[in-house]
């Protein structure tokens, strides 16, 4: 059936408005040739072309006398006739009214291009089929950007995942896989809330429509540590970035996502280092001789300062095999029962890893307090003055090299 | 090994005491407490596994990473239905000794810990739960 | 998990055990009876024991450790407790455990020079 008779056809059920018959039927007969981006044309019921167009010529390369009566399937690849391309979508534009779909297309030149169909039944009123109308578009150029986009994808270090309005994840990469531990046909329409702990996915319905409301590229969650979960249920942290996409089916939110479990325990060994950077400035180890430490203690002794400093100085011992400890409580100004337990503890634990404690700086006054407060000292060397105390140090040290060489 | 997560030990053999050190050593370092905090936890984690295998014959251990605000730490429960513990002050006063040697391990296990809860009652069982926090 | 076996060496006229990072109880135990075993076989002037491998310290560790060394007391000989890690010296103590009547140096090496030389009055710990 030609344009004209369509035409005619569709006048009588819908009625032009202001024109004549054939004034109607010219405009939309220009309209048909001038579309550049459209190949308009219409099959028989059986899918042989009836009309041809100079846009559907310019798109094929094929000419109206080449082409009128031939089967539509010459423009589909082989592989897609005999799979039975054809015939569905006639069978599913016949039985749902219209059908669109994406596929390879041939030219007479046996070239290829890519190109967005859509196939509408022509029906009568009574509902017989008359035949098809086809619109064809060519889209290469948006297949090879899609191509493109799909290879960036790939290649983008960290795991990209691309989530539709609703929610549901509409495109993944390789590495989202790997970082995961998911197929793809696993995560592909299922809600992104599947790749967060369970404790976070109510949040993050909220976050998601915030974020949609007022879409731009930034990182997800400033200040606080995310973490994601793996499909084997274990967790580990994670940096996301966000990326509004605007597109047919609304706003496509594009996350990239980087384990950063290394990065943590990067940051946690720094931490840990600086704070004991820290301590060493507050509580100095002083190596005065080969094998003889000093600690000079100032201030009072509370469990924090003391753990602090009991570890420092065992440590400290053991690394330089100092066999005698010198510590000096001329700076603390007075001892209590917390603070006289915490120094006997510390006089115990170095005599567990093998060396001797030297207490120096006694002054009358804590003596007294020591005495009072039943603290037995009977066991260690103590002196009144640093001085005296080194001496002593350097007796048990000749002691100790003695001892060694006579063995 | 889920770091976020909590597990636990079944307490029936004697061997189970180391079980319950290893799995609790694990779980510290992860949770990135420094060598002499993990000392502290483990050294309290034996000997409040011990009290549950030595007075009741059998109980558990659970475990779970905790946080308080930024920061991490460590809570450990020790649950049994054994006789249960007729006074608790008592039994967490310094030296108190019920049979052979140092006693419950109660105040120890205080001492290493930052935080410590005790329910129990003759007859009734008991459950000790105890807290270290990172230093910060 | 079974319990690692410890062997008890006879070095010139010392005993040196060297103990595992994390003994279970009955590797522990087994500590103390192939001692015992050991001294009555061989003429020693003490035992040497090695904790630089051990981690962790309790309570009944401990006891056993104290225990031990009063026998080897007992039976006329010298316990040297070798290499004990700061982190089990500190929560030693924080425990409140004892180690009986025991030397302590901060080698093996240390303690062999020591063990072989006459007792020098050992102050109880």
């Amino acid at each position: 059936m030609s344009v004209r008779a369509a035409a005619a056809t569709k006048r009588q059920e819908s009625g032009t408005r202001g024109l004549s018959p054939d004034a109607g039927q010219e405009l939309l007969q220009i309209l048909v040739d001038s579309v550049k981006e459209y190949a308009i044309l219409t099959l028989d019921s059986k899918g042989y072309v009836t009309t041809w167009t100079p846009a559907a010529e310019r798109l094929t390369g094929y000419k109206a006398e080449e082409i009128l009566g031939k089967h539509f399937s010459v423009f589909y690849p082989e592989e897609d006739v005999s799979a039975g391309k054809c015939e569905r979508e006639l069978e599913q534009a016949t039985r749902d009214g219209m059908v669109e779909d994406e596929g390879w297309h041939i030219r007479k030149d046996r070239s290829r291009f890519w190109a967005s169909v859509a196939v509408t039944a022509l029906k009568s009123k009574d509902g017989t089929l008359r035949g098809f109308g086809t619109v064809t578009r060519d889209w290469t150029g948006r297949r090879r950007t899609e191509d493109k986009f799909r290879a960036f994808l790939e290649s983008a270090a960290d795991a990209v995942v691309i989530v539709n309005p609703k929610g549901e994840i509409a495109l993944v990469n390789s590495q989202t896989e790997a970082l995961f531990g998911y197929s793809r046909a696993e995560l592909l329409g299922e809600p992104v809330e599947k790749l967060i702990p369970e404790r976070f996915r109510n949040q993050h319905l909220g976050h998601r429509s915030g974020y949609l409301a007022h879409p731009r590229p930034r990182a997800m969650g400033a200040g606080l540590e995310l973490f994601a979960t793996h499909k084997d249920g274990h967790e580990f942290p994670v940096e996301i970035s966000l990326s509004p996409v605007e597109t047919e089916e609304g706003t496509m939110v594009t996350s990239s996502i980087r384990d950063v479990t290394q990065r943590r325990q990067t940051e946690e060994k720094v931490r840990r280092q600086a704070r004991e950077i820290m301590e060493m400035a507050t509580v100095p180890v002083v190596q005065v001789w080969e094998g003889i430490l000093l600690v000079p203690l100032i201030g009072m002794l509370d469990s924090a300062r003391t753990q602090q400093f009991m570890e420092r100085l065992l440590q400290s011992l053991t690394q330089t095999a100092s066999p005698v400890a010198v510590i000096d409580i001329t700076g603390v100004p007075t001892i209590d029962t917390q603070t006289a337990q915490h120094l006997m503890e510390t006089i115990k634990a170095v005599r567990y890893i093998g060396a001797e404690v030297v207490l120096t700086g006694v002054r009358p006054v804590i003596a007294q307090t020591l005495v009072h407060l039943g603290v037995d000292l009977s066991a260690t060397t103590t002196r009144a003055s640093l001085a005296a105390g080194l001496r002593v140090a350097f007796s048990l040290l000749n002691l100790h090299v003695a001892a060694e060489t006579t063995a | 090994m889920n770091v976020l997560g909590h597990g636990e030990v079944k307490i029936t053999v004697e061997s189970d005491i180391a079980v319950a050190r290893r799995a609790v050593r694990e779980v510290a370092m992860q949770i990135g407490f420094g060598p002499t905090e993990v000392a502290r936890i483990v050294t309290a984690a034996s000997e409040l596994s011990r009290n549950v295998h030595k007075y009741a014959g059998s109980g558990v251990m659970q475990w779970h990473a905790i946080e308080n605000g930024s920061n991490g730490g460590l809570e450990l429960r020790f649950e049994d239905h054994g006789p249960g513990i007729a006074d608790v002050s008592e039994a967490l006063r310094e030296g108190f000794t019920t049979g052979g040697g140092l006693g419950m391990g109660l105040p120890g296990a205080k001492r290493l810990m930052d935080e410590m809860e005790i329910q129990s009652a003759l007859g009734q069982g008991t459950k000790v739960v105890v807290r270290k926090w990172r230093r910060q | 998990m079974q319990s690692e076996s410890i062997a008890v060496i006879k070095l010139r006229n010392t005993l040196l055990v060297t103990m595992p990072a994390d003994p279970d109880d009955s590797t522990i135990a087994a500590l103390q009876e192939r001692t015992l075993e050991a001294m009555s076989q061989y003429d020693v002037r003490g035992l040497v024991l090695d904790l630089s491998k051990v981690e962790i310290l309790d309570s009944y560790f401990a006891r056993t450790v104290s225990e031990t060394a009063q026998m080897v007391g007992l039976m006329g000989g010298e316990t040297i407790i070798a290499g004990m890690r700061p982190s089990v010296a500190i929560t030693a103590t924080e425990l409140g455990v004892t180690l009986g009547k025991t030397r302590t140096v901060m080698s093996v090496d240390r303690a062999l020079e020591l063990a072989g030389q006459p007792a020098q009055g050992v102050k109880a710990r």
